[in-house]
């Protein structure tokens, strides 16, 4: 039989050229690994199979290559790489980290990312998330799980001038994400906060 | 009036605002007018010689504008038409457009001429409470004779037609300084906040800042206060950390500073509607530090027939005059108790409008700004106060004001003169607005000398300045904001401006001017407009003995509008505090609830609307359901297929085509929303062990459980089959609904109470496309597909699991059946769930595969008598209620639930049991929750009931009283219209001994 | 809407973002030995709860955040958040003191400075 056909969450969605553009990620492999960032031999294995040691502060990131590591918690990290290696990083990570108490899952498919780009990202991001995103901490490699448009959701900065942020949401709310974000992202509603503004009326 | 010249020429100096021009065409109830751009409506109806905009609630008397702003309880309006309409405006804030569509409320058929003024004749009718007195009896003429009349009869405006077509959105903002209130004392406040830069937001509700500097008289560094906002506010929003906007009203302020800004972009401009602008937004503000300098606004001073077209606040004059050029009418008589009203005298003069007096209380007030009036030609009449107007053409138009000597609490008075004068500039002090300040229980405290309720304490960290805070003197206001800004901000270098301190004379408080005739008599002293609540009314509620203002409130409905009360509220308590021999704070304070005003539904729903109006959760094979079925059935945030009718089939027909079809040959279901949990580490087992009741510790590699769960109170919570992938590593499912709260559940164990154990858990649900493939025939299907895994029953036997592949696709491969057919579920990677549906769907054509929806399932697993968690069970349900106490561990020493499990009232005899049911009629399906009632008592309900193709009959689940001990027994479910009998059976309708899973 | 902060990963969030797990400081009686339960004992663990004006002890989840649970003292009258702490830590002394109701019986022999 011919290959397996891959249909991501956002299959068929076009990228939105609104406010910001909008576009889907279809190509990222993911692992989410847990494990106890005090044990030497969890820490050494990872790294070994990673090459990157994983952020152990708080919505941090840390990218070498094609691998990055995004910290979800203090005993927890997604780590995101081409999808053509997820599986083979996931299987790497399992055998290094055999007999060490950890749990490493290819979870490639379970979310879906959207990445939004140019001035007003965040803007846009404020829209659906309460959280202060225009506080100083949002800078590149930045990562924070959040509420957005009332779903469980995270966001990585991958850039923050030229402003790219990469939105992650379970893939089964990615269609929902997408439509808030089309309907929040138009020319019209474009939100200019602090600089940039006329004079108001006296 | 109509036809006379109200709008002030050009050369006077009035009307700052208008912008001559540009000409603006609307119309008020159908009627053509012109305005300018600038304009309010209410100034520009004004301006075209309109002096009523509209009719009062309860007895239809016509009314004019009295306020300038938000507070305004009169001039309420529906602007707009069709879907666009909507109703309950203040055309006081209501910025002019051109082509505007404006009509006015409660009035039929027309302004000028009203049925309901009826009921202002016959107002003994009408006392405080009279819905309460009149329409009680008989019972049965409120629904078809009184809810009617008076639905009709009340109500404010009309409802827009049809689906919204402006899009709506909220935003969440945080900042170190937000500053409600534009005015000197507000933008002195920013200034200082953001020196140090701070992140700081300054809001007004009105279209611009400065407040009411424009309309004041004093300078600030030797400038116009209006030259001295301008200075301000173009730093302000010049400035990259000061947010700056207009147009934005603060309508709550909640816990931990945070407030609820409700932002209107488009309506004064709705060509920026029409192109796609959000109309209104929502701003969600956390603010570190919150400053309010919202200002004062005037009160008015009760006297008979104080409602009357042309009565209006003095502040309400001074602006017709100084920003819109519209003379409130020809001849002016002022009214006050206090300094300010003197500016509003000057203003008009200046400006050519004719003032007959000024008619103060006070006996002998002295000031400079008194002075003023006087050398500019005023006459002034000192210790005197109105007590009524002469009116013509039913109301709706002043001739002459009624004045009399005036001495605090001396009551009637007789020697009255009569002055003509054809509107009334009425200053009764001011109030401070502390709204906001009170939303989340800032208190209060009653100040003598200003008459008023003034700030007093709060929790949060909130400042208030200016007015709001009772200091109505602009040095004392920019001192205040000043001062707040740098508390909040940080030091602040700002050269402070220079202010001349000019001293005022003192307010003197008046609630109430005696009126020379008896109330009700074409008397009416109104203290609550919006609400048609007059004096009388509330010392008729004193005598009736509603002492507490707070029930005073609710019988007279005083301060219970749209309002709420901006008006009524100080001068209704001073009413009743002169009517009970009390002061004022004696009486009480009111309590001010968010909204400050009333906002849209709009902006409320925000971006969720239409599509994104409620999250929906969709699977890998999403869209081709949608596409072979419009029958989606809602499974928490999911949306799964209920069945798949073909051609004209029905429902019921797919049903149990594809029930039948699972039982003969084979179906796929789309299972992939079941929650999916991997739980790793060396006590996983042990962990298992205390989550589910039964036993986990023996189950080996590649073989599956299925587990039952309870809380901690014994009561069974979810339920699933949990497979072993290694040693140390299980996959557990949960039901679909279940998915994120049991793992939240496991993970809340693992961290709260048992964190010496040794497992990590993370869910996987979203990762895997999983169907179930079931009937006799499901084997033939994989086996056609191709697979590395050996599918042989030997091999992979009923409830074994296995990894491996088929077709190309990576699979885990689950010999579990929630149907009783021989059934293999297979997971695959979401992102290759669709492709591998349509290949099984492809393999199975020659053996008649077909799709199944979550009814067939549902009837599938009834038929075999499994439970669902959430139908069988209601979170008071025991797995031994549900004959489930095999799965009840004895040996294990804890899990979670066993110690309640064994509480005497979970044990004692007389429970409920589940049992199946047949009817005594095969053909009667009971309805779901139907109830079982035996001598007069109810002994059970009905959990699930369909019709069974299989069976070709109906079956049932019922939990009923004792059930397991009663098999064979009849009972009856008496419905609306007839009585159910049924026999109490095994719930297993179905190959009793599981033969056909385990092939 | 409460602003929490989360004393294990840092982040100041609305309370939206947390999840609030109740009364803190019951222990599970079943954790040490089921069977010796009172009937009584048990109805108390599961059902009784304090509920002052004023000082409360209650657990969070950082719910969109970290996922870790933990222990805040608030105060219910004003709101305010007097200390966050770990969800294996008891409070901090002082606040132990002013601790009524059960959770005074509780701190009673706990209050251990370091």
């Amino acid at each position: 039989m011919s290959d397996p056909v891959f249909r991501g969450g956002l299959a068929g969605a076009k990228a939105i050229d609104g406010s910001i553009s909008v576009s889907a990620i279809d190509d990222r492999g993911m692992i989410d690994l847990r494990g106890d960032i005090k044990d030497k031999k969890f820490v050494a294995a990872t790294k070994k199979v990673l090459g990157i040691s994983l952020p152990a502060q708080p919505r941090q990131s840390v990218n070498k290559g094609e691998v990055t590591a995004l910290w979800l918690s203090p005993d927890q990290w997604l780590i995101t790489c081409p999808r053509a290696k997820g599986a083979h990083l996931a299987n790497g990570l399992q055998t290094a980290l055999a007999g060490i108490h950890s749990l490493a899952v290819d979870v490639s498919d379970a979310r879906s990312i959207i990445r939004l780009e140019g001035q007003g990202a965040k803007e846009v991001l404020m829209k659906g998330a309460p959280v202060d995103l225009l506080a100083s901490e949002y800078t590149d490699g930045y990562v924070r799980r959040l509420r957005f448009a009332e779903l469980a959701a995270m966001i990585h900065v991958v850039s923050s001038d030229p402003e790219i942020i990469d939105l992650y949401v379970f893939r089964s709310y990615a269609q929902y994400a997408w439509d808030w974000l089309a309907a929040t992202s138009t020319k019209q509603s474009r939100l200019s906060l602090f600089a940039n503004q006329s004079i108001a009326s006296v | 009036m109509t036809g006379k010249p109200y709008r002030l020429p050009d050369d006077s100096g009035a009307g700052r605002l208008l912008d001559r021009s540009k000409p603006l065409s609307f119309t008020f109830d159908g009627k053509k007018m012109t305005g300018y751009a600038g304009d309010t409506l209410a100034s520009a109806v004004m301006a075209n010689g309109r002096r009523v905009m509209g009719r009062s609630f309860k007895y239809h008397r016509p009314r004019g504008l009295i306020t300038m702003g938000s507070e305004e309880p009169n001039a309420l309006v529906g602007v707009g038409t069709g879907s666009r309409r909507e109703p309950n405006l203040r055309a006081t804030q209501v910025e002019l457009f051109d082509g505007m569509t404006s009509v006015s409320q409660n009035r039929w058929p027309s302004l000028d001429f009203d049925v309901g003024i009826i009921n202002n004749h016959m107002s003994r009718l009408f006392p405080s409470g009279f819905y309460y007195k009149t329409f009680m009896w008989p019972k049965t003429f409120w629904h078809k004779v009184y809810e009617p009349v008076i639905r009709n009869a009340a109500g404010l405006g009309v409802a827009p037609d049809g689906v919204d077509p402006d899009s709506y959105e909220q935003v969440h903002v945080h900042c170190d300084v937000l500053v409600v209130g534009g005015g000197v004392a507000g933008l002195a406040a920013a200034q200082a906040a953001a020196a140090n830069g701070k992140r700081v937001m300054i809001c007004d509700e009105t279209p611009r800042l400065g407040g009411i500097a424009d309309i004041s008289n004093e300078l600030i560094d030797g400038k116009s206060q209006l030259d001295w906002v301008r200075e301000q506010a173009a730093s302000l929003t010049a400035a990259d950390n000061v947010h700056v906007m207009t147009r934005a009203t603060v309508i709550g302020h909640y816990h931990h500073n945070y407030l609820m800004i409700f932002e209107r972009l488009t309506d004064h401009n709705p060509a920026l509607a029409a192109a796609g602008a959000p109309r209104h937004r929502l701003w969600k503000v956390r603010a570190g530090k919150v400053i309010l300098a919202s200002g004062a606004s005037e009160r008015t001073m009760t006297f008979a027939n104080n409602d009357r077209p042309g009565v209006m606040l003095s502040s309400a004059a001074r602006t017709l005059v100084e920003r819109y050029g519209v003379a409130p009418g020809l001849m002016g008589l002022i009214f006050a108790n206090n300094d300010d009203a003197y500016i509003t005298a000057l203003s008009l003069k200046r400006s050519g409008v004719g003032i007959a007096r000024i008619v103060d209380v006070r006996e002998n007030p002295q000031s400079e700004i008194i002075t003023a009036a006087q050398d500019a030609g005023i006459e002034t009449m000192f210790g005197h106060a109105v007590a009524g107007v002469e009116t013509s053409a039913g109301g709706k138009q002043i001739d002459a004001v009624k004045i009399a000597p005036y001495v605090k609490g001396r009551g009637r008075v007789v020697n009255e003169i009569t002055v003509p004068a054809d509107f009334i500039a009425v200053s009764g002090g001011w109030n401070p607005v502390a709204h906001l300040w009170c939303h989340n229980g800032g208190k209060l405290q009653w100040d003598d000398t200003l008459a008023c309720f003034k700030p007093k304490s709060h929790d949060d960290d909130i400042a208030i300045v200016g007015s709001a805070n009772g200091t109505m003197d602009l040095a004392g206001c920019l001192k205040e904001g000043y001062a707040a800004g740098e508390k909040a901000g940080g030091k602040a270098r700002l050269k402070k401006p220079r202010v001349v301190v000019r001293k005022q004379a003192p307010v003197e408080p008046m609630w109430f001017s005696p009126a020379t005739g008896k109330y009700n008599e074409g008397n009416k002293h109104f203290i609550d407009l919006q609400n048609d609540v007059t004096a009388a009314d509330l010392e008729l509620a004193q005598r009736e003995g509603y002492e507490s203002v707070e029930h005073t409130k609710r019988y007279t409905t005083l301060g219970m509008a749209t309002d709420q009360g901006k008006n009524s509220n100080v001068p209704g308590m001073g009413i009743i505090a002169e009517a009970t021999g009390k002061a004022v704070p004696e009486v009480g304070t009111t309590t001010f609830r968010p909204p400050y005003t009333p906002f849209s539904f709009g902006a409320i729903a925000g971006t969720q609307r239409g599509k994104l109006f409620h999250v929906i959760r969709r699977t890998a094979v999403y869209d081709w359901h949608t596409s072979q079925t419009s029958v989606m059935e809602p499974v928490g945030d999911w949306r799964r297929p209920y069945c798949y009718p073909q051609g004209g089939e029905s429902q019921q027909d797919a049903i149990n085509r594809e029930i039948l079809n699972v039982r003969n040959n084979v179906g796929i279901l789309d299972a992939s929303t079941l929650g999916k949990i991997e739980i790793k580490g060396p006590d996983a087992g042990e962990f298992l062990n205390r989550m589910y009741t039964n036993m986990f510790a023996g189950l080996k590699t590649g073989k599956c459980r299925y587990g039952l769960m309870m809380n901690e109170m014994g009561f069974l919570m979810d339920d699933g089959v949990t497979a072993k992938l290694a040693d140390d590593h299980y996959l557990m499912h949960t039901t679909s609904g279940g998915a994120d709260r049991i793992a939240a559940w496991l993970e809340e164990w693992l961290q709260t109470e048992w964190y010496d154990l040794k497992v990590y858990v993370t869910p996987v649900t979203e990762q895997w496309s999983q169907f179930a493939i079931a009937g006799p025939n499901a084997r033939k299907v994989l086996e056609k597909l191709g697979s590395d895994i050996d599918l042989s029953h030997e091999a992979l036997p009923f409830m074994a699991m296995a990894t491996g592949d088929i077709a190309g696709f990576p699979v885990r491969l689950f010999r579990i059946s929630f149907s009783g057919e021989l059934s293999f579920e297979v997971a695959t990677p979401a992102n290759y769930g669709q492709d591998l549906w349509d290949k099984i769907l492809e393999a199975g054509k020659e053996f008649g595969i077909a799709p199944y929806g979550t009814e067939a399932l549902h009837v599938l697993r009834a038929e075999k008598g499994f439970i669902v968690v959430g139908d069988e069970t209601d979170g008071t349900v025991t797995p031994h209620d549900v004959g489930m106490s095999w799965a009840v561990s004895k040996k294990k020493p804890d899990y979670i639930g066993k110690r309640s499990l064994e509480q005497a009232f979970l044990t004692e005899p007389g429970r409920k049991q589940l049992v199946g049911l047949a009817t005594t009629d095969p053909n009667e399906v009971l309805p779901d929750g139907a109830p079982a009632v035996e001598s007069g008592k109810l002994t059970g309900h009905v959990t699930s009931s369909y019709w069974s193709p299989t069976l070709k009959r109906s079956i049932a689940m019922a939990l009923v009283k004792n059930g397991s001990e009663r098999m064979g027994e009849k009972i009856s479910f008496p419905l609306a219209d007839k009585v159910i009998e049924a026999e109490i059976v095994d719930p297993v309708f179905y190959d009793k001994e599981g033969a056909r899973q385990n092939v | 809407m409460l602003e929490i902060k989360c004393p294990v990963c840092g982040v100041v969030g609305e309370e939206g973002d947390f999840h609030g797990g109740g009364q803190a400081h019951i222990t599970r009686p079943a954790t040490d030995n089921p069977a010796n339960i009172s009937d009584e004992a048990q109805r108390d663990y599961l059902f009784m709860r304090h509920n002052p004006k004023g000082l409360h002890f209650e657990r969070w989840r950082c719910d969109r955040g970290c996922g870790k649970w933990f222990h805040a003292a608030r105060d219910t009258v004003t709101n305010e958040f007097k200390a966050y702490y770990s969800i294996r830590e008891l409070p901090p002394v002082e606040l132990m003191k002013a601790a009524t109701g059960s959770w005074a019986e509780y701190f009673k022999d706990k209050m251990v400075t370091k």
